[in-house]
């Protein structure tokens, strides 16, 4: 039987980008988002039973524990791997930010991204056998941002994560690793106008923002037997902006 | 929750791990003690339990225990 993974924020994007790839690349998927998107309603249609979706709020601890349950049960084993993606920005200066808005961004990106962990593993523990947690994190959590101070926190909260649990589960084989992609134009990054992207351009060494391709194949190989010496990382992609 | 279950479940952990199986009794301390077993063992354990019986006896916060008898009596008072 093929390996499964657990992908969270499928319906666009990164996500959906993801999903696509480790499909095409012979894994199957557990995806979850908010909508019931047109481009998860393609990978439904393409990938039949390979690729099992619910609907799931992030900030719905209790909704995260009920859809790993269900993938479990529909793939009647325990996941190879989770690619915490699901993310969501909220865009202003702090002082002016609803605190309403900067709670639910952590427990959105950060919170529900532990509690996804959380849940997936107490299944991958429990066999003893090797697994993958891919953290997809941000730039802007190392470096930081005019206007995205609580996104970074959650990001960066999201690394420091990563980096602990990487010590807590390595006895068993299982790796925990953060992607940070450079500015992608995604509805993620709509925050930002056409000149605040051209200025990050013309600061990329390689002179063009992130794109999903460059993402996608470093989430594959970290899940492959080959990385399985690489853990506790934070892996930056983004055209040398930051070096 | 009987203590059978603790014992049974402790004793795969062992063995999955290679280490050596001891007798297990209500009073064996479970940590530092004459299992090799580490936090995350015993981690494993708790969250094997729970998976088994469908009970949290640390839902609402971690209870302190030592011995293989207290264990099994949290989840026996979990279970009302």
């Amino acid at each position: 039987m093929s390996q499964w993974v657990i992908v969270s924020g499928v319906s666009r994007g990164l996500g959906h980008a993801i999903a696509l790839d480790l499909l095409a690349a012979g894994y199957d998927v557990a995806g979850c988002s908010t909508t019931l998107s047109d481009e998860v309603k393609a990978l439904q249609s393409e990938f039949g039973p390979r690729f099992v979706w619910q609907a799931t709020d992030m900030g719905d601890n209790d909704a995260i524990d009920a859809f790993v349950a269900g993938s479990i049960a529909h793939f009647d084993a325990p996941p190879w791997g989770v690619v915490n993606n699901a993310g969501m920005s909220v865009e202003g200066i702090l002082s002016t930010l609803p605190l309403a808005d900067i709670e639910r961004v952590l427990q959105v990106n950060l919170t529900g991204a532990i509690a996804l962990t959380r849940a997936a593993l107490r299944r991958m523990m429990r066999t003893r056998k090797p697994g993958r947690i891919i953290n997809i994190s941000s730039i802007t959590g190392s470096r930081g941002y005019t206007g995205l101070s609580a996104y970074a926190a959650s990001k960066a909260g999201m690394d420091g994560f990563g980096r602990a649990l990487s010590r807590e589960v390595g006895r068993l084989g299982i790796t925990v690793n953060s992607i940070a992609p450079g500015y992608m134009k995604t509805a993620l990054s709509a925050g930002l106008d056409d000149k605040q992207l051209d200025q990050i351009v013309r600061r990329t060494p390689l002179n063009r923002l992130c794109e999903l391709s460059d993402i996608t194949p470093l989430v594959r190989f970290l899940l492959s037997d080959e990385a399985a010496f690489i853990t506790g990382q934070t892996l930056t992609v983004d055209g040398g902006l930051t070096s | 929750m009987s203590f059978d279950l603790v014992r049974t479940e402790l004793t795969q952990i062992l063995t999955d791990k290679s280490a050596p199986v001891v007798e297990i009794t209500p009073d064996t301390v479970l940590l530092n003690g004459p299992l090799d077993i580490d936090s995350l063992d015993l981690a494993t354990l708790v969250v094997t339990l729970e998976e088994a019986t469908g009970l949290q006896p640390f839902r609402e916060g971690f209870v302190l225990f030592h011995t293989a008898g207290e264990l099994g009596a949290l989840f026996t008072k979990a279970a009302g």
